[in-house]
């Protein structure tokens, strides 16, 4: 029984991925492609690999310190193994498969993370409310995170990654719990709290870029962040339809 | 009204929570793989859907 229902969110997940990348490359992907002309033409503001190169020798070092103590593998393999990492597409792979690999996996993870949710708090999803279901997981993995950090096109400039991949999860998971407190609980204490909860990370404040300076024209901005949060809109409303039809059809009647 | 009798199927509570937290495990480390590991291989393969998902990302 637990394999069926896990299995489901696997399924539901897995068609979601798919659909995500064809809404995907309507119209975000080209915008995103668009955008890496001007990056590319303008390497002077911040060149975003040699950034991204020190992030990964800072948080890697820490780590690979404590790795390296365990590690039956020689400094000089690992640093060979290293230098393969730097950067491609795995597997040699397309742009565009890269893009459907990530989006099987991140809409399987989505998946397993509602279908988890709704299990631990006992509050199936089913196909009339799995709409409800994805537009909740939107608001808290997308819009709300977005109020503090927009969805950004390469060339875009940006505080330390670090700190922001901590807000953001730390948005998410506070969003989330927010969101469970102000829909599921009828007490109204719980309502107040849940908003006060939504609100804690916007008014704590998200890392902001010191310049703001762009090589990347700012409607390109606009119109990416809008059809960005519109597309995952998208994609998590099937995914929510989805989900919910095959806990309806098949998980149900087990 | 016979879609509003749901709560725990066929599932234990016991059952519904071993599911549910081995959801939740497997979910964040495949989201966190695509979306938010610190590998480049990961990074370039994911780039497009980091940015179209808006992770935090570069």
């Amino acid at each position: 029984m637990i394999v069926k229902t896990l299995l489901a969110a696997l399924v539901a997940g897995l068609i979601a991925g798919v659909f995500t990348t064809v809404a995907q490359s309507a119209r975000v992907v080209p915008i995103i492609l668009h955008a890496e002309e001007y990056e590319a033409k303008e390497p002077a503001t911040e060149q975003p690999a040699a950034t991204e190169g020190q992030q990964h020798s800072s948080l890697e070092s820490t780590i690979g310190d404590i790795l390296a103590a365990f590690s039956p593998i020689t400094p000089a393999y690992a640093h060979e193994g290293e230098h393969e990492d730097e950067g491609g597409i795995m597997f040699g792979m397309s742009r565009f498969s890269g893009t459907l690999l990530a989006n099987l996996v991140t809409g399987t993870g989505f998946s397993l993370l509602l279908t988890g949710i709704s299990l631990l708090i006992g509050y199936p999803i089913t196909l009339r409310n799995g709409v409800l279901w994805g537009a909740c997981g939107w608001l808290a993995v997308h819009m709300l995170p977005a109020i503090g950090l927009p969805p950004e096109l390469p060339g875009f400039p940006a505080a330390d990654l670090h700190e922001r991949q901590l807000w953001w999860v730390a948005t998410v998971l506070l969003s989330g719990a927010g969101l469970y407190l102000l829909v599921l609980r009828p007490e109204i204490l719980a309502k107040i709290a849940g908003l006060a909860v939504l609100a804690a990370p916007h008014i704590y404040g998200a890392p902001q870029p010191s310049d703001i300076s762009s090589p990347v024209p700012a409607v390109l901005g606009a119109e990416f962040a809008v059809a960005a949060l519109a597309t995952a809109l998208a994609s998590w409303i099937v995914l929510g339809l989805v989900s919910g039809y095959i806990n309806d059809r098949f998980v149900k009647s087990a | 009204m016979a879609t509003t009798t749901v709560s725990s199927v066929s599932l234990s509570l016991n059952d519904r929570i071993t599911a549910g937290i081995l959801a939740l495990l497997i979910g964040s480390f495949l989201v966190f793989g695509a979306g938010l590991a610190n590998s480049a291989v990961l990074h370039d393969t994911a780039h497009d859907v980091r940015h179209s998902y808006g992770f935090p990302c570069h």
